[in-house]
């Protein structure tokens, strides 16, 4: 069953098109990234999703269902920003969402615990930092052991510690098997974690799906030998080889496939290339998605 | 609902802002209608003489009535400040985000919007009863009590303008601009041109309305402005405008972007 799936969602705001006849589904169990640089329409998809935002045109279902509010609380949410009462105390907050949740209050201590507030719990929300205010949110998310998580853009505000405890909460999540839809201009935040993706650029899906069948990330070769450019020409003759370029005192080659670095050792060898370095590398998908969205819309 | 109600007094509960106005809109009535009884019955006794003691029953009711609809929006700018909040604060998403349906928020803003007013109703009818028991010479009598609910009714109309203002314009400072702009002037300046242009039309303005049915209490007894309809008209306006103002809140919060 899939969790969310979406129908040629379309949203406009005055001349600026946010969402343009937007179409996926994101399955059970997977970590699925939304990515796209600021701007895409990210966190409109996701406010159209949690009922904050009205489409234009299309329609969505969670959990296969038409959305209601039942649907949503089974969904822990955080969507752009922390929204808490600013006069009230961060345990105080977490007792309205658990309201609003229709969920008992003795969840509260335990998530309180994850995202590190225990001890600024009854401090008013509008004192705490925007990295403490972003954990509230997390934790707010947390509340009641959701099976499906929203999170929009979650590492906002958190310092390089914080950041950490956060992907490694996402991951540590998702290998209890909970679904989880991560929105996200950080690349490698998304790299590590996510099983499928879907990516926008300026309203439009580029393209969805499974990571390793949408996103084509072959390795490569980083390789170096004495002379660079005899190197360079010997192995654009390699079979399969798509592109060599020099890079610093490295030559960076590409294949159509997945390259065979024993034999691509042995073939440099019978051309009478020593070579001084060959390591097998594999492309990021930072480079993979700059690929995907410089390419002019069709 | 409970739910929704017990959410709501979670979010007041240690509001101080939200107890201190509601303190004070509350003091206000009674301290108003003692003031103003004292007052008179000290200076004017020799008028009480000649029109009747409008602190007696059964003038009492119409007497504070007519003395509460001029103190009464402090309750509006609470229930403005209990809605700008959550626009504010960008909790109106989080809680639809939550698991609220959107008319639950429109629900939980019309539980502030009946409870003020029976809040108040009671309060009013309370203190009025103590002033017509301590400077009235009459015994207590529950004629004439109607005012205290056409007052009740104008109270719903100023807080459903307070509400409808509250959502559309979302900002506090704002919004509380406009609602005290229109509820101490325009409505009135407004019902002053239409009545001079066109004519008892004039009082059926939401908050004159009201107003055309708690006449100050001793004027009212000597001019019989012909002007005037039926009260019935009057309590018709004035639910037309609490239905139309609450579609038009309806309206808003179910279609457009929060």
């Amino acid at each position: 069953m899939p969790i969310l799936t979406l129908q040629n969602i379309s949203k406009r705001y005055g001349a600026v098109q946010a969402l343009a006849g937007v179409s996926f589904e994101v399955p059970a169990g997977s970590v699925f990234g939304i990515l796209g640089p600021n701007g895409s329409g990210k966190t409109t998809l996701l406010g159209i999703v949690t009922d904050v935002l009205k489409a234009d045109t299309g329609h969505f279902t969670l959990f296969d269902k038409t959305p209601t509010a039942r649907e949503r609380r089974k969904i822990g949410t955080l969507l752009e920003t922390p929204n808490f009462y600013h006069y009230l105390s961060g345990y105080k907050n977490l007792e309205i969402s658990a309201a609003v949740k229709q969920r008992g209050k003795d969840d509260i201590a335990r998530v309180l615990d994850i995202c590190g507030l225990t001890q600024r719990q009854h401090s008013a929300f509008k004192t705490y930092s925007l990295g403490m205010k972003q954990r509230l949110a997390i934790a707010a998310v947390l509340l009641g052991d959701p099976e499906v998580l929203i999170l929009d853009e979650p590492t906002n505000g958190l310092d390089p510690a914080g950041i950490a405890e956060v992907r490694d909460l996402v991951r540590r999540l998702a290998g209890t098997g909970k679904t989880i839809i991560l929105a996200s201009h950080l690349l490698d935040e998304v790299e590590k974690v996510c099983t499928h993706v879907a990516i926008l650029r300026k309203g439009n899906l580029l393209l969805s799906g499974a990571v390793n069948e949408v996103i084509s990330r072959n390795d490569y070769i980083e390789i170096a030998a004495a002379d660079n450019h005899a190197l360079r020409l010997a192995l654009l003759q390699y079979p399969g080889c798509t592109n060599a370029e020099l890079n610093g005192g490295l030559l960076k080659v590409m294949f159509a496939a997945q390259p065979d670095a024993a034999a691509i050792n042995n073939y440099c060898a019978q051309q009478g290339i020593w070579l001084s370095h060959l390591q097998l590398r594999k492309k990021s998908l930072e480079t993979a998605f700059l690929e995907i969205t410089n390419t002019p819309v069709q | 609902m409970k739910q929704i109600i017990y959410t709501e007094w979670l979010k007041v509960k240690n509001y101080r802002t939200f107890w201190a106005m509601l303190l004070l809109a509350l003091i206000i009535i009674p301290a108003g209608n003692f003031m103003v009884a004292d007052k008179f019955t000290e200076n004017l006794q020799q008028l009480s003489k000649l029109v009747g003691n409008p602190f007696s029953f059964p003038d009492v009711w119409l007497t504070m009535a007519s003395i509460n609809s001029y103190i009464s929006a402090l309750f509006g700018l609470l229930l403005i400040i209990l809605v700008t909040n959550e626009y504010t604060y960008r909790t109106n998403r989080q809680n639809i985000i939550d698991g609220w349906e959107r008319k639950h928020f429109v629900y939980a803003k019309l539980f502030w919007l009946v409870l003020l007013a029976l809040l108040t109703l009671v309060v009013a009818t309370i203190s009025a009863a103590l002033v017509g028991v301590i400077y009235g010479n009459k015994p207590v009598s529950f004629e004439g009590y109607e005012y205290m609910l056409y007052y009740f009714l104008q109270l719903v109309v100023m807080l459903t303008i307070a509400l409808l203002i509250g959502v559309l314009v979302k900002r506090a400072g704002l919004a509380i601009v406009l609602f005290v702009a229109y509820n101490m002037m325009l409505d009135q300046l407004l019902t002053f041109l239409l009545k001079r242009y066109i004519g008892a039309a004039g009082g059926l303005l939401p908050l004159q309305s009201g107003d055309e049915l708690l006449p100050f209490p001793l004027v009212g007894k000597m001019v019989t402005t012909s002007d005037h309809y039926d009260t019935y008209v009057y309590i018709l306006a004035m639910l037309c405008y609490i239905i139309l103002g609450i579609f038009l809140v309806f309206r808003k919060i179910l279609k457009s972007d929060l």
